[in-house]
């Protein structure tokens, strides 16, 4: 009945849906939304990076990639908790961020490198199933750990890791104008950050060796064993590298007041995780990249057109990313640029 | 031999009983799982069959299989809160049973309709992503109740009756303190036995369906499509119709493990219904009790639970941290190891409420070295199902 209501009362606010359209395309407003969608896609495709790197090559779904970014987003707070003391300047805590996500990115591709050998190696002849399932089973072992360690120390008062978060530099946390348009100076470090990121790994998968390597042994790992790559080695560095972009996204995460280091991180940034490399076609970082893009920005209009217009419907914007991936799956079950057998070796 | 664990299963609160009054009572409270683990293993574990039913026997993982739990849940809460149209809160429980699992039934042939052109991993991350949807869509729909991220728990104090509606004596009332309790020859038993018992034979009549499916020319297909769906459709069968017909059945099992678990706790909570870990607890349970393997899933959630609730908070029945505190000594437990941590400290720290990492390193490890789960290595090594070579081994072949 009150959905029926709902129904007619949007049919009402026709009205408002027109005020709202003109609002929508005024340049400075579409500008604000795109640059929140951009920050929003920045964050995105970095959670989901990491991930379609192992899936990509391994074929395995890393169930674990959540736990990883939680784990990141600790590591890096902690870092720059203990760090930030000795540079309090804003440009001082900038370089110790980087620091910190340097440190992060190595310590996560040692867990991940170290995962890989010792669980995952063994499983490779198996149904893929079973890979899925271990990496579910690694998410469970360290998600706990996390809360041991979290309420051991007593680190957890709120549900966002305040201390860590005091270390946003001020010119970030503060609305930066560019010409008529008002946007927070994180977002814009987000989509800097996010443009890095891609920018790397895109260089390293196109124009190191490794990459080479790397990319052979996602097109055809039997034919690059045969031509003397050692595929288990690359599957290692991979792995290991995955789980690195995985903590570095945390660290970034970290500082985001809309995420924050917490311990339910790890399902609330897996499940994006999953839907943008699902969009953008399993395994194929071109699509993760167009994937991540797609979801911010939709999330972002969504958000805003829900928050403006349609106030009633407070659900809809935390379920707009699911439908997206529903939606998609039915239009292109494969992804935009997936194929439909990917990591079958 | 599904007698012979019924049986044992039937025993259990008299077995309980006697043990916690026994010499031996301290160390049995702390082991054996309590009377309401056990009510929750039955119906829980009922929800695992239903999603062992088709992930394990076809083959598709159902990831967000907790969409049709939750239903059958809120389906029987709203139903008894008078928010269903054309059922009044008078509705028996059974018929809101039956309801929410068609409602259930009904959520899996759109969900399978969409689901199945898809395959592997894609399949289940649009199951999830459906159950997602709906999480979400329950946990801020305003409708079920006044807060609903806290999800809706029964208005007023009766409790639900199961059995034959109108028929007084034939129906008993579920649940822990608006349960019945029952005087059978000189014996009373406890409210909560007696739920074990109503909730048991609803399970009990559920598996005997699921196995009678699984063993019919229907579910020879299912077992065909796991193995080789392309030759199963080269043979001849429309593959797509048996799998969306596997999923919906496997909905209505759901639903009816959902309605059981309203039935008992009288309350759910959109994490216990729909979340995508709920999912996940079941994929636990069929792992370690055997993938394939339709019992499987009860040893296995049993498994689990008893884990679980032996290393639970004190103060929750027994288990091992109270047990330790009470028996080892002052001065040990304040001994220091290092950096100013105790042995109580540390034992507070590793045990309390952290069964998870415990079951996780379990799963882990049966992924890795049991990948059949209990039920189905002890079945490879008695080379065939345990109700049919127990018996020939134990007494030869005759």
């Amino acid at each position: 009945m009150t959905l029926a209501l709902e129904l007619v009362q949007q049919a009402l606010l026709q009205v408002g849906f027109v005020d709202g359209l003109a609002e929508f395309v005024r340049p400075s407003t579409f500008a604000e939304v795109v640059l929140q969608g951009l920050s929003k896609a920045a964050i995105y495709v970095m959670i989901a990076a990491g991930l379609t790197l192992i899936f990509g090559l391994l074929g395995v779904l890393n169930f674990a990639h959540g736990a990883l970014t939680m784990i990141g987003a600790y590591l890096g707070g902690l870092v720059m908790v203990l760090t930030v003391a000795q540079g309090t300047g804003p440009w001082a805590r900038l370089a110790l961020f980087f620091v910190a996500m340097a440190v992060v990115f190595g310590l996560l591709s040692a867990l991940g490198g170290s995962i890989e050998v010792s669980l995952i190696r063994p499983l490779y002849d198996r149904p893929l199933i079973y890979q899925i399932l271990l990496t579910f089973g690694v998410t469970l072992v360290l998600e706990e750990l996390a809360r041991i360690v979290v309420g051991f120390y007593g680190l957890q008062p709120l549900a966002e890791w305040q201390a860590a978060l005091g270390t946003i530099p001020a010119f970030l946390e503060t609305s930066q104008s560019l010409g008529p348009v008002s946007v927070r100076g994180l977002a814009l470090f987000e989509i800097l950050l996010g443009a890095l990121t891609v920018a790397a790994i895109w260089g390293f998968l196109t124009r190191t060796r490794y990459g080479l390597f790397i990319r052979a042994g996602s097109e055809d790992s039997e034919m690059a064993e045969a031509l003397g790559i050692d595929v288990r080695r690359v599957f290692t560095v991979v792995f290991a590298l995955g789980a690195g972009v995985a903590g570095v996204a945390g660290t970034l995460l970290m500082w985001d007041p809309v995420w924050g280091a917490s311990v339910p991180l790890a399902a609330e940034s897996l499940l994006p995780a999953f839907v943008v490399v699902i969009i953008g076609g399993l395994g194929t970082f071109r699509g993760t990249v167009v994937g991540g893009l797609i979801v911010g920005l939709v999330d972002a209009t969504t958000t805003w057109w829900f928050q403006n217009v349609v106030v009633e419907w407070t659900w809809l914007p935390e379920v707009a990313i699911f439908m997206i991936l529903v939606v998609a799956l039915i239009v292109r079950p494969q992804g935009i640029y997936g194929v439909e057998e990917v990591g079958g070796h | 031999m599904y007698l012979v664990v019924v049986g044992l299963l039937a025993c259990y609160p008299a077995i309980y009983h006697l043990l916690t009054q026994s010499p031996l009572g301290e160390v049995a409270v702390t082991v054996l799982p309590r009377m309401e683990t056990m009510v929750a293993v039955l119906y829980f574990s009922l929800f695992a069959m239903s999603f062992d039913f088709v992930s394990g026997y076809t083959g598709y993982l159902s990831f967000g299989h907790a969409a049709f739990y939750g239903t059958g849940a809120y389906t029987v809460l709203l139903i008894a809160n008078g928010k269903v149209p054309l059922f009044g809160p008078e509705t028996p429980f059974l018929l809101a049973l039956v309801v929410g699992a068609v409602l259930a039934t009904v959520l899996a042939v759109v969900i399978g309709l969409v689901s199945f052109r898809l395959t592997g991993v894609y399949f289940a991350m649009i199951t999830l992503g459906f159950a997602q949807v709906l999480y979400v869509f329950v946990r801020d729909w305003d409708y079920v109740g006044s807060n609903p991220r806290d999800g809706i728990a029964l208005s007023g104090a009766r409790g639900f009756e199961l059995g034959v509606p109108y028929v007084d004596q034939l129906t008993v009332a579920l649940g822990t303190l608006t349960g019945d309790t029952l005087a059978i020859a000189g014996h009373t038993l406890g409210t909560t036995t007696v739920s074990f018992y109503a909730v048991g034979i609803v399970v009990l009549l559920c598996f005997a369906a699921m196995q009678r499916i699984l063993h019919s020319p229907f579910g020879r297909v299912m077992v065909a499509i796991r193995e080789n769906e392309e030759r199963a459709e080269a043979i001849g069968y429309d593959t797509f119709r048996y799998k969306l017909g596997a999923f919906a059945i496997s909905g209505f099992f759901g639903g009816v493990a959902g309605g059981l678990l309203a039935g008992f706790k009288r309350s759910v909570t959109p994490e216990s219904g729909f979340y995508f870990l709920t999912s996940g607890d079941a994929l636990l349970a069929s792992i370690i009790g055997g993938f394939g393997t339709l019992a499987g899933p009860l040893w296995g959630h049993l498994f689990d639970e008893t884990v679980r609730e032996f290393l639970s908070k004190r103060g929750q029945g027994g288990g091992l941290l109270p047990y330790l505190e009470q028996t080892l000594s002052e001065a040990f437990l304040t001994t220091e190891l290092v950096g100013g941590l105790t042995v109580e400290g540390f034992i507070t720290a590793a045990l309390n409420g952290h069964a998870s990492l415990y079951v996780g390193i379990v799963f882990v490890l049966f992924v890795l070295y049991v990948p059949d789960g209990i039920v189905g290595t002890v079945r490879s090594r008695l080379g065939g199902p345990v109700a049919r070579s127990l018996p020939e081994r134990l007494w030869g072949d005759r």
